[in-house]
């Protein structure tokens, strides 16, 4: 095995990369899931946590409990190992998602070199910081051996170095970064998974949210609020669009919902001027772009929604950030099939029967939408993510007939 | 240790209080039991237990009392009090 050589990158967590052991365990192996069992208790405890709601959510993620669930889902279909050397390119838009990604390539037993974003989140240190104090634990030498998160500058010749030596790529941060990694040669052997630039949706049924209980509307109404303003829609996952299945009640729905909304960010949310800037803005540029936009609801600052008389095919270009929102109303999802194209990920629901509308995706032979799941957790990622098995994509198969 | 002396540790340990301030403690009475703390505190009960919990029981464990009612469900009795 060609050795791995010491580039000009800091070393955030973890040894030298020389040093680094590349030889893979089979995936939940108990050293990898006793690591984790150990970070998710020593964040839960940490009073960043508080402060820093993903870090929590991670460390929730990472319990033993939702460790043991996850490897009995995966099965032992197959005698499975790690396929060996994994590098991370990780997002700068989600300061948590290095740690999942991280988790990921841990979990199906490989070695992993994690590119972390730059400073500028807390919460990235905060994580780094108690992977590094787990790394000196002897109980866990192994993982550290096999880990390492490092920092470095926007480079194609360090990138194109890891890329020779390993045997699978994740590359978060959306087309333009998969499209540049891509061209580098790579190890002939290694599997890329691509985070490509997604645009998600919600459905919500006007009968569902006026006939919501109070205590129903407000549970919609704070998932609606973290799938969407605890990340400003920066996520690929955040809605952008929302459309109401049935247009009789949409306009009275549509009032029950956004004044519930308002209420809530009004005491929840601390409104950057910036943003309510930026908004006014792409309601200008939305107003000369989109001959479909009809009409424009603001609510304070907070939201605005633009109405749209029928769907464009390229809404997604259109999308705008910190609370701003295209509507659309419909009666018939089947017309889903005529917007939906590959670049759709997530559709978040209310009211609807997620099962149906999974088989009529499968039906319709839909070219997007890889995930449907309730209002509030749009951006709950897992190891099912963007349509991989991503335990089972970058761990390989040692078949015996 | 009894069930009830795991299950009351669980509590105190997570939201670093004490076994008399526990009887008719509730969700959100003290700020050490918000959102992040119900994590931390079902982490806590799952491993000292063994078990997993549903995500619709995790939702419905609103207090010290209810939380109890909950664990029979994974067999797990709590003593009465003494």
């Amino acid at each position: 095995m060609k050795p791995v050589p010491d580039l000009p990158v800091t070393l955030r967590v973890g040894g030298r990369l020389s040093d680094i052991t590349r030889q893979p365990l089979p995936p939940y192996a108990p050293e990898a899931t006793a690591f984790l069992a150990a970070l998710s208790k020593q964040l839960l405890a940490l009073p960043e946590a508080r402060q820093f709601p993903d870090i929590a959510a991670f460390a929730y993620w990472c319990r033993p409990a939702s460790l043991a669930r996850l490897q009995r889902e995966f099965g032992a279909a197959h005698a499975r190992l790690g396929r060996g050397l994994a590098l991370h390119i990780a997002p700068a838009n989600v300061p948590v998602n290095f740690a999942f990604s991280f988790a990921f390539g841990v979990l199906a037993g490989n070695a992993n070199i994690v590119r972390i974003p730059d400073a500028g989140h807390p919460q990235v240190d905060v994580i780094c910081d108690r992977i590094a104090a787990l790394f000196d634990d002897p109980a866990h030498r192994r993982i550290a051996a096999m880990n390492r998160l490092i920092r470095y500058p926007r480079s194609d010749s360090i990138t194109a170095t890891l890329s020779q030596l390993c045997q699978a790529r994740l590359i978060w941060g959306g087309d333009e970064t998969v499209s540049r990694l891509r061209a580098l040669p790579v190890h002939p052997r290694c599997v890329d998974i691509a985070f490509a630039d997604r645009y998600s949706f919600c459905v919500l049924d006007s009968q569902a949210v006026l006939g919501a209980s109070d205590t129903v509307l407000a549970a919609l109404v704070k998932g609606f609020y973290d799938d969407v303003f605890l990340l400003d829609q920066n996520a690929c996952s955040s809605p952008h669009l929302v459309l109401w299945h049935g247009t009789g009640q949409a306009e009275a729905a549509q009032g029950r919902f956004w004044s519930a909304m308002t209420d809530y960010l009004e005491k929840n949310y601390d409104l950057a001027p910036v943003h309510a800037v930026d908004k006014f803005v792409h309601l200008c540029a939305t107003a000369i772009a989109l001959p479909q936009a009809r009409a424009t609801r603001r609510h304070d600052n907070f939201v605005y929604r633009v109405r749209l008389d029928s769907l464009p095919a390229d809404i997604e270009r259109h999308r705008g950030r910190n609370g701003f929102f295209y509507e659309h109303a419909v009666d018939d999802l089947s017309c889903l099939g005529e917007i939906v194209e590959e670049r759709y990920q997530t559709l978040t629901t209310f009211g609807i029967d997620r099962a149906t509308l999974v088989q009529s995706i499968i039906a319709q032979g839909l070219s997007g939408i890889d995930r449907v799941v309730p209002v509030g957790k749009a951006l709950d990622i897992g190891v099912i993510w963007d349509g991989y098995d991503l335990i089972g994509e970058l761990s390989r198969i040692v078949h015996t007939a | 240790m009894s069930n009830r002396d795991t299950y009351n540790t669980a509590f105190t340990e997570t939201f670093m209080i004490e076994t008399k301030d526990l009887p008719g403690l509730k969700y959100q009475d003290i700020s050490a039991w918000d959102s992040v703390g119900h994590m931390a505190l079902m982490a806590a009960l799952e491993e000292a237990f063994g078990i997993e919990m549903d995500i619709d029981d995790i939702i419905e464990f609103s207090g010290y009392e209810a939380g109890q009612a909950i664990l029979t469900k994974y067999n797990i009795a709590i003593e009465p009090a003494v």
